[in-house]
């Protein structure tokens, strides 16, 4: 790269003493520090000045006493919270709804994928695929507004069905904490399934040509193929992915989750980031919530190693 | 895809095929119903009459949310917030790639070891609330535009773009007098417009959609207009007068509808057009190895 023979403006030495390498250096690409700085401030500044903050959850908050806290506590917080049935109860639901969006939102990008391909028409294939990301662009606020529309007891277009085609009584589906789970997976569906895809389909049009080819000699049939050729082809993209997701199993979508917290399912609607919000932010109990946080996040962390370094001894792959 | 033209049609193309429409209805089926509902009398809605199509056709929706000063003010805070929020943004960004671009800077291994452990350990909700209401940010529209004006993610993709700019290029700038500020602005900027056009276009969705951020931070007036719908949807703010409730919830539905059609429409009406930056940037900074 450029940089040493050819530089802006170099200033004739006038005198003949020679000026050091760092002065020259500097003389050369001031310009380039200085366009650093203020972006390099901004970043420090917001990115991990609030990392320092969580040792907010060692010390206590006095209002007016800045960001840090004042005098330690040690673990006082941690040990609060950890006998806080409320902490376990949205500890639980968040594995339990982590796990299951996983379940049903991993596989089935790739299934849409996988299928998308094999329709043949590719002006149909492009309207399908185009459409089918459209959704990732809408505001979750909007994607709730809407299904608490289609989904009202009394006016929605499911319930409507319900009653007239099936004679069951309306069903309050946004209330009902057996319905939360659902609705949440499946809002993410809708939501993500084509923009997901995209990565999945990018991978199938990498594929070697010359190995459908082969299994054609061979005879194999679309959906042979599509099981012996494509699927151990993008091996290496799904695991990645997995390990993306699972990595990010204790964070979830938390402001749906929080559009869709009504009292009447709180039992299984709080998950640890909306708990940090409600005690944090709400309640103000900022050091508390802070203990909560910070734990959460370390978690976070210890699964992402982990599922990386699984993923690189059993399979080879890995994202560090 | 084969190059031989196989007519046939198997059982697997007409199961995939209404898969795919099925794909493409649940995709479109929501809008349209939202549609309908606000363009339908409110009598029709209480009948529950609409489904797809609006009954009892008119635009009163419409024009009355249009006559709320809370819906118009929360409009052009969010005009404000995308558009001032992406600029300064595509600065920022901008500039601190150009930078980073260039291997040979001091301290350019470090800098580039902070930005991405920074994308795997973030500050948390507390931290970071507490740290912009101690810089007396809260109440204030840099609330919402500062605290993300960085993207990791969009800064490493411009990077590795800016780096794979030719030199000559930088090269023959310098030799025609520019200096780095021009050779950036002249240059580079020019030569970089689609990957920054898809950088925008997220940044700016992002900014579009942002509602929790108002939440907890701003003032009444200054809630972009998806935290004015959001208050709508779980009855903080209430819309429509009617004399009694049952007018009061129906007019409030075909309303409720008009608002999310409008909150959204920008992004649905440009969407078609501006999609092939989306799907651009996403394979530029793939996550397969």
């Amino acid at each position: 790269m450029t940089g040493t023979s050819v530089h802006p403006k170099e200033k004739k030495a006038a005198s003949g003493a020679p000026s050091s390498p760092l002065r020259r250096h500097f003389r050369r690409y001031w310009q380039l520090y200085v366009m650093m700085l203020i972006p390099l401030a901004y970043f420090l500044l917001f990115k991990y000045v609030p990392l320092f903050g969580n040792i907010l959850a060692f010390r206590r908050f006095r209002p007016g006493m800045g960001p840090f806290g004042t005098d330690w506590v040690g673990f006082a917080y941690f040990e609060r919270f950890m006998q806080d049935p409320a902490f376990w109860r949205a500890f639980r639901n968040t594995l339990v709804l982590s796990i299951s969006n996983i379940a049903i939102n991993f596989p089935i990008p790739i299934i849409f994928a996988l299928l998308l391909n094999e329709v043949r028409n590719g002006w149909f294939r492009k309207f399908v695929q185009t459409v089918s990301y459209m959704p990732r662009f809408i505001s979750t606020v909007v994607v709730i507004a809407i299904l608490g529309e289609l989904l009202s007891p009394s006016s929605g277009l499911i319930n409507r069905i319900l009653v007239n085609m099936f004679g069951i009584d309306p069903i309050y589906f946004m209330n009902e904490p057996a319905y939360f789970r659902p609705i949440y997976i499946l809002s993410e569906t809708w939501q993500f399934t084509g923009w997901t895809a995209i990565i999945y389909l990018a991978a199938i049009t990498g594929i070697n040509r010359e190995l459908f080819e082969a299994a054609d000699i061979d005879g194999a049939t679309r959906l042979q193929k599509i099981r012996y050729v494509t699927i151990p082809s993008i091996m290496s993209t799904i695991m990645v992915m997995l390990i993306l997701n699972v990595g990010s199993l204790l964070s979830l979508g938390f402001e749906k989750v929080l559009l869709m917290y009504t009292p009447s399912n709180a039992m299984v609607s709080d998950i640890i980031d909306t708990l940090v919000y409600r005690t944090g932010l709400v309640s103000q109990n900022y050091s508390y919530a802070t203990a909560i946080g910070l734990f959460s996040g370390v978690i976070g962390v210890i699964l992402v190693s982990a599922t990386n370094w699984i993923s690189r001894k059993s399979t080879g792959e890995s994202i560090y | 895809m084969n190059s031989r033209r196989v007519k046939r049609i198997t059982v697997l193309d007409v199961v995939v095929h209404l898969i795919m429409v099925f794909v493409v209805l649940v995709c479109i089926v929501p809008f349209i119903y939202m549609l309908a509902l606000s363009l339908s009398s409110p009598s029709a809605i209480m009948n529950n009459q609409v489904s797809l199509i609006p009954v009892g056709f008119n635009l009163n929706a419409y024009k009355q949310i249009f006559t709320y000063p809370n819906f118009f003010r929360a409009y052009g805070n969010t005009i404000f917030y995308t558009s001032a929020g992406t600029f300064i943004s595509l600065v920022m960004t901008s500039v601190f790639a150009y930078a980073m671009s260039k291997r040979f800077l001091i301290g350019h291994k470090i800098v580039m070891k902070l930005i991405v452990f920074s994308m795997f350990f973030s500050g948390g909700l507390i931290p970071t609330y507490l740290l912009i209401s101690s810089l007396k940010l809260t109440g204030t529209v840099w609330a919402m535009l500062v605290p993300f004006a960085i993207s990791q993610f969009n800064l490493i993709i411009l990077i590795n773009f800016f780096r794979a700019v030719p030199s000559e290029i930088e090269e023959a700038a310098i030799i025609d007098g520019l200096d780095y500020f021009g050779i950036l602005r002249r240059v580079i900027i020019p030569l970089s417009t689609p990957a920054l056009a898809t950088i925008g276009l997220y940044t700016a969705v992002f900014f579009w959609n942002d509602w929790f951020n108002g939440l907890i931070y701003l003032n009444t007036d200054q809630h972009p207009v998806m935290l004015f719908l959001r208050n709508i949807v779980n009855g903080t703010t209430m819309v429509g007068d009617g004399a009694g409730s049952a007018d009061r919830s129906t007019i409030a539905m075909s309303v409720k509808s008009a608002v999310i059609i409008t909150s959204t429409l920008p992004i649905i009406i440009l969407y078609p057009i501006l999609q092939r930056f989306f799907v651009a940037g996403l394979t530029v900074g793939s996550v397969k190895g």
